[in-house]
């Protein structure tokens, strides 16, 4: 961090300003950038999706804010704490991208340790305890060791570890990673609980319809700067992309659109969505028959393949077109 | 302080769950009953040699079980990341430094206790009360082991287990020979080797200092100005080196 350190916002909840990273490797120490001048701002009581390709700076972000390394460049602040200071961390609740716990301790010390970190009084600590090892469903396991968790029982009590300090400020970093359907339900059901309490959740994901499903807004990292950011509204537009027909005709006859599979009779073609009446016209004509008709709306998947084929660094982030 | 004794808790915990610190204790516990067996192979003064034996095995697998515990102490919480959610806690990172440490030494002075106890027990059985120059032997041979650790944790705080060991291991053996580096310099007639002698000394840890356990061996009495002194260099030592330690662990990125 450099220069004077700047007035925090009081009404934001993760505040960055002109954050850079630089990382040094080799025997020549040469240097890499893992963050770009990135500028965020995120209000209080938001769930913020942080997405972004492998190595976009997703969790370089995330460790310089939770204070596990020192930015390079520019200022950061947690509900209006500059980053690094043990105080900026106290209403902070931080779960790492695959989470690695003291394996001898069982998931009620491991629980009550990090209470203690937190300096919360022991009865309270008892109390928490028990809420949260009930929340994320540990509590017939809650007195065997970790090290005999499956991946989703250690990521449940990961969340339950962030969440003890009842903190104001959540801040996953790929929280749903590898985990099943139901897992990850669990995890997206504990974030939105959290949300509706007013509490602020960050979290970084690759499961990009977790995301859409669950977020007010989104940011979009890509080698180290923000592509884009804005609610999901304003990123994808309602407007349909394409269309997937499925239509069950001879093999023989031919149709408009993209064939994309063929199966007998059965053929799914995908094509603009102006095309649809046309290509109707003509099933009706060869006397076949529409089975089922897709509209496709932008994905933020579809967001983000877009944004990494743009390959200009210098495009300034702000919301996509 | 609550939250430096929440680490300090939680590293003996997890020490004591560890089973090569078992392995290494059972050896020591038997290295204390072997040393009945040298009464059977000596001749005169078995009584001195029984006792030099057994301290010496006190003596020797403390250190190896510091150097053991020590040398992973920190660097084990970066491998296996479990730094992650501790530095994320509202923590400074001297305090965790600090918890480690007394964590470590709450684990030495159990083995400690237990060997001294086991000690007590095998040399009351065959020779009666103990001389009390045995506690000045144990309270010293702490204060060596609460400065080796602090070495210890300095090399775990940048460096593998591998060369935190080698690093550790040097300096537990140069410390032992600080006597013999000043006397070299002494004898030598080049000034520059006397005074590269003399800054060696000085800045290298003399781990000679706490050695009482001639005195211990032969129950001679041992003046407490002798064991406060060593006490009084050992802590300020132990402070400088865990300092270094901190001011390292402070500059890291965890990647």
């Amino acid at each position: 961090m450099t220069g004077a350190q700047p007035i925090a916002a009081p009404d934001l909840a993760i505040e960055i300003r002109g954050l850079q990273k630089t990382y040094y490797s080799g025997f020549f120490r040469r240097p890499s950038r893992g963050l770009e001048s990135l500028d965020l701002e995120v209000p209080k009581g938001e769930i913020f999706g942080f997405i972004g390709p492998n190595g976009a700076g997703k969790t370089t972000t995330i460790k310089c804010l939770v204070g596990l390394q020192y930015p390079t460049a520019g200022h950061a602040f947690l509900l209006g704490q500059p980053i690094g200071s043990p105080e900026a961390r106290r209403p902070l609740g931080f779960l790492p991208e695959r989470p690695y716990f003291y394996q001898h301790l069982t998931a009620r010390e491991f629980l009550d340790f990090y209470g203690q970190l937190f300096d919360i009084p022991a009865a309270l600590r008892r109390q928490r305890t028990d809420a949260l090892l009930a929340r994320v469903d540990l509590e017939r396991v809650a007195d065997k060791p970790l090290h005999t968790y499956s991946k989703g029982m250690l990521q449940r009590a990961g969340v339950a570890q962030a969440l003890i300090n009842d903190p104001q400020l959540i801040i996953l970093d790929e929280p749903m990673s590898g985990l099943d359907p139901l897992g990850r339900m669990l995890i997206r059901d504990l974030m939105l609980e959290e949300g509706r309490r007013g509490r602020t959740v960050f979290f970084s994901s690759h499961v990009l319809s977790d995301v859409q499903s669950i977020c007010h807004r989104v940011g979009l990292i890509a080698g180290g700067r923000l592509r884009a950011i804005g609610s999901i509204d304003e990123l994808l537009s309602e407007q349909v992309q394409h269309v997937d027909c499925t239509v069950r005709v001879p093999p023989q006859v031919p149709l408009l659109g993209e064939a994309v599979t063929s199966r007998g009779d059965e053929r799914i073609v995908r094509l603009p969505p102006e095309q649809l009446d046309d290509l109707l016209v003509q099933v009706r004509q060869a006397g076949g028959q529409v089975v089922q008709v897709i509209p496709n709306r932008k994905t933020l998947e579809d967001l983000l393949l877009s944004e990494l084929g743009r390959n200009d660094p210098t495009t300034p982030p702000g919301v996509s077109p | 302080m609550n939250r430096i004794w929440a680490i300090a808790k939680n590293t003996h915990r997890e020490a004591i769950r560890d089973r090569v610190l078992y392995s290494l204790l059972f050896f020591a516990c038997v290295m204390l009953v072997a040393s009945l067996v040298t009464e059977e192979i000596t001749i005169g003064d078995q009584e001195k040699i029984m006792r030099g034996t057994a301290m010496g095995a006190i003596s020797l697998f403390s250190s190896v079980i510091a150097m053991f515990l020590g040398v992973s102490l920190v660097y084990k919480e970066l491998e296996r990341k479990t730094i992650y959610t501790i530095a994320a806690k509202p923590i400074p990172r001297w305090m965790f430094v600090m918890g480690k440490y007394f964590g470590l030494l709450l684990t030495l002075a159990v083995n400690l206790g237990i060997m001294a106890l086991l000690y007590l027990v095998i040399m009351g059985l065959r020779l009666g009360m103990p001389h009390p120059s045995l506690l000045a032997f144990l309270a010293l041979l702490f204060v060596e082991l609460m400065l080796l650790t602090a070495w210890a944790t300095l090399f775990s705080t940048y460096s593998g287990p591998t060369t935190a060991s080698a690093f550790t291991l040097a300096v537990f053996v140069i410390g032992h020979l600080a006597d013999d580096i000043w006397s070299f310099g002494q004898q030598a007639e080049s000034p520059w080797v006397q005074r590269l002698s003399e800054f060696l000394y000085w800045a290298l840890p003399n781990f000679e200092i706490f050695n009482v356990q001639p005195e211990a061996t032969h129950e001679l009495a041992i003046g407490w100005a002798r064991v406060a002194t060593a006490t009084g260099y050992g802590l300020a030592y132990s402070t400088v080196v865990l300092i270094a330690a901190v001011v390292v662990f402070q500059q890291r990125d965890f990647k």
